[in-house]
């Protein structure tokens, strides 16, 4: 039985070919969305802080990110505060993970064949 | 507690109330405005009612008392204030009041009673005698003086408390970080002092860096020895996934000092001066590292080549995504320190906005973590990428790039700076390089030859 967080997540992963959950006010997801521009690619980003269900899907994807095996950034979720987990990157509605995973996948060359599978990036 | 003063016992102490009488003249004529003689304007001061018959005095004697109590406690309890913060004017009254004080008690009506001489019961009986009224205009004044110095020495009692109230929290949280410094000295086994504020976290990392370093010399070592050998690329790659291995190791290292004291990291003092210059975020900037090394893995395939200028590429949109996001924390904390500024209430701007800042200085560790990811996802990267005998020249080479430049750190540091003064045009000949083994022979060409061309350097170059 899925809650609302995370029906909500699935829909709103689904509704770009870039979708970047993210904090307003927080300098990590500044980075993500300077990285992705940068790139020439133009995400779909949710500001959790602005967004009336934010905290629930928050914990959605915080689960989410807990569970993947995609997350290095596991160990850095139980440290801090709700800011680490933030910013979480989905291409073609798949999770890709936390900053970190964003930044080994592009340094590993991951990135960009994914970003030109889901259509975000040509060329 | 009360005036002890009496004229009377002149002979008591005369000399030691002489000032205190011309302190007391200086005050009372600026105010009362007349030339009497010494002793009936001295009374005034002593006592409120002078034109109150004995019985009154005697009465308001215990009253002067207390009220002379209320105003010493006032004055004892703000004292450090009014020597700072009073008009000379109040100053001399509340000196003159902590001196009266101060003398021996006695009930004031009687002695002030017995005080009175011939010209001041004139003076007084005159006074009251022309007023038609039991206290003249004096008197009000007076009064109206005291209340007003009573006032203000509440609001200085007031801003004291405030003052006190603030030096309290900074010592809590004094107390707070002594006590994390404390606790994170007790790791290294009572190597560091614990009463060291400024040990913990940095002297841990410190020591254990260059612990790294020693270690780390070794494992190159292995690999140079390894490439002199021709080892078979099998064996050869063991010691490369050692000498990575390690490089994780002070990934750990670094992440457990971000959590402790980013600023550590990124200020570097843990690292030489002239690695520290260019340190980018607590530490290499992995495209650099790239640049640097890229002519130095020659021969490169086609496909390798295509895999390091992509490599590097990513490395730079990530580097500048990451530096994009910092600048942004730093302007977000810099609007956060400065909200409110001029501060009108001292204590209330501390409050405000140490709390949001102390949260935004949180994020510096996250931004370490995320170069240091960076930089330990390049060099896997480029161990990927390279075949096992490329792999190990360019470890090598990363190794004696940085050993490099702590040398010309040392050097720089112990370069002879007596040379300035001897030479005027700033530009060095020679011999002024190799002065480290005998800086008292500024102009011997000796055994210090040796060092400096070991490391490369040119003679003939201007210091700055």
């Amino acid at each position: 039985m899925q809650s609302y967080g995370e029906v909500a997540v699935e829909q709103m992963a689904r509704e770009g070919a870039v979708v970047v959950f993210s904090v307003s006010t927080c300098c990590m997801c500044h980075a993500v969305k300077r990285l992705f521009c940068g790139m020439g690619v133009h995400p779909t980003v949710y500001e959790l802080d602005h967004h009336p269900r934010g905290p629930d899907i928050h914990r959605a994807l915080t689960g989410l990110l807990l569970s993947s095996s995609a997350s290095a950034s596991a160990s850095s979720i139980g440290d801090g505060g709700n800011a680490s987990l933030l910013p979480v990157v989905f291409i073609g509605g798949k999770l890709v993970g936390a900053m970190d995973s964003v930044m080994a996948s592009h340094i590993n060359g991951t990135l960009v064949p994914l970003l030109k599978e889901a259509g975000a990036l040509w060329l | 507690m009360g005036f002890g003063y009496s004229i009377n016992d002149q002979q008591h102490g005369a000399a030691y109330f002489g000032e205190l009488e011309e302190a007391l003249m200086q005050r009372v004529d600026g105010v009362e405005g007349d030339g009497d003689t010494k002793y009936t304007n001295i009374l005034p001061t002593l006592e409120i009612f002078p034109s109150w018959s004995m019985r009154y005095q005697q009465i308001h004697g215990g009253d002067l008392g207390s009220a002379g109590k209320n105003t010493a406690s006032e004055v004892e309890s703000e004292s450090p204030l009014s020597r700072n913060q009073d008009s000379s004017e109040q100053t001399s009254e509340k000196k003159q009041k902590n001196i009266l004080m101060a003398n021996d008690a006695s009930v004031i009506g009687a002695a002030q009673n017995n005080k009175l001489g011939a010209q001041e019961k004139r003076k007084i009986t005159g006074s009251m005698r022309k007023e038609g009224n039991l206290l003249d205009a004096k008197t009000l004044r007076r009064l109206a003086q005291n209340r007003e110095a009573a006032r203000k020495s509440r609001l200085r009692k007031k801003a004291y408390v405030q003052q006190l109230e603030s030096s309290r929290i900074r010592l809590q949280q004094l107390e707070q970080e002594l006590q994390r410094s404390q606790s994170q000295g007790l790791f290294l086994g009572g190597c560091i002092a614990p009463g060291d504020i400024n040990s913990g976290a940095a002297a841990v990392f410190d020591i254990e860096y260059n612990r790294w370093l020693d270690d780390n010399g070794k494992h190159l070592s292995a690999l140079r020895a390894g490439l002199q050998a021709r080892l078979l690329d099998g064996n050869l790659g063991l010691i490369i996934d050692e000498c990575l291995a390690h490089h994780d190791e002070l990934f750990r290292l670094r992440a457990v000092a971000a959590k402790c004291d980013a600023f550590h990291l990124l200020i570097g003092t843990w690292t030489t001066p002239a690695e520290r210059c260019f340190l980018w975020m607590g530490g290499f900037r992995p495209s650099e590292l790239i640049k640097i090394l890229m002519p130095h893995l020659d021969p490169l395939t086609e496909q390798q080549l295509m895999g390091i200028c992509s490599l590097q590429q990513s490395s730079q949109q990530a580097e500048e995504a990451l530096l994009q996001g910092f600048e942004q924390l730093h302007h977000s904390l810099a609007d956060t320190v400065a909200t409110g500024l001029p501060a009108n209430d001292g204590t209330l701007s501390y409050m405000d906005y140490t709390a949001v800042a102390l949260d935004k200085l949180a994020n510096l560790e996250v931004f370490i973590r995320q170069a240091d990811n960076l930089r330990q996802q390049t060099l896997h990267q480029i161990r990927h990428i390279l075949t096992t005998q490329q792999a190990a020249r360019c470890f090598l080479a990363i190794g004696e790039y940085y050993s490099r430049l702590r040398a010309l750190s040392s050097l720089w540091a112990s370069r002879p700076l007596q040379n300035f003064a001897a030479n005027e045009s700033g530009w060095s000949t020679a011999t002024d390089v190799h002065v480290i083994q005998q800086p008292s022979k500024p102009t011997n060409l000796g055994a210090s030859d040796k060092l400096c061309a070991e490391k490369g350097i040119i003679s003939g170059s201007p210091i700055f």
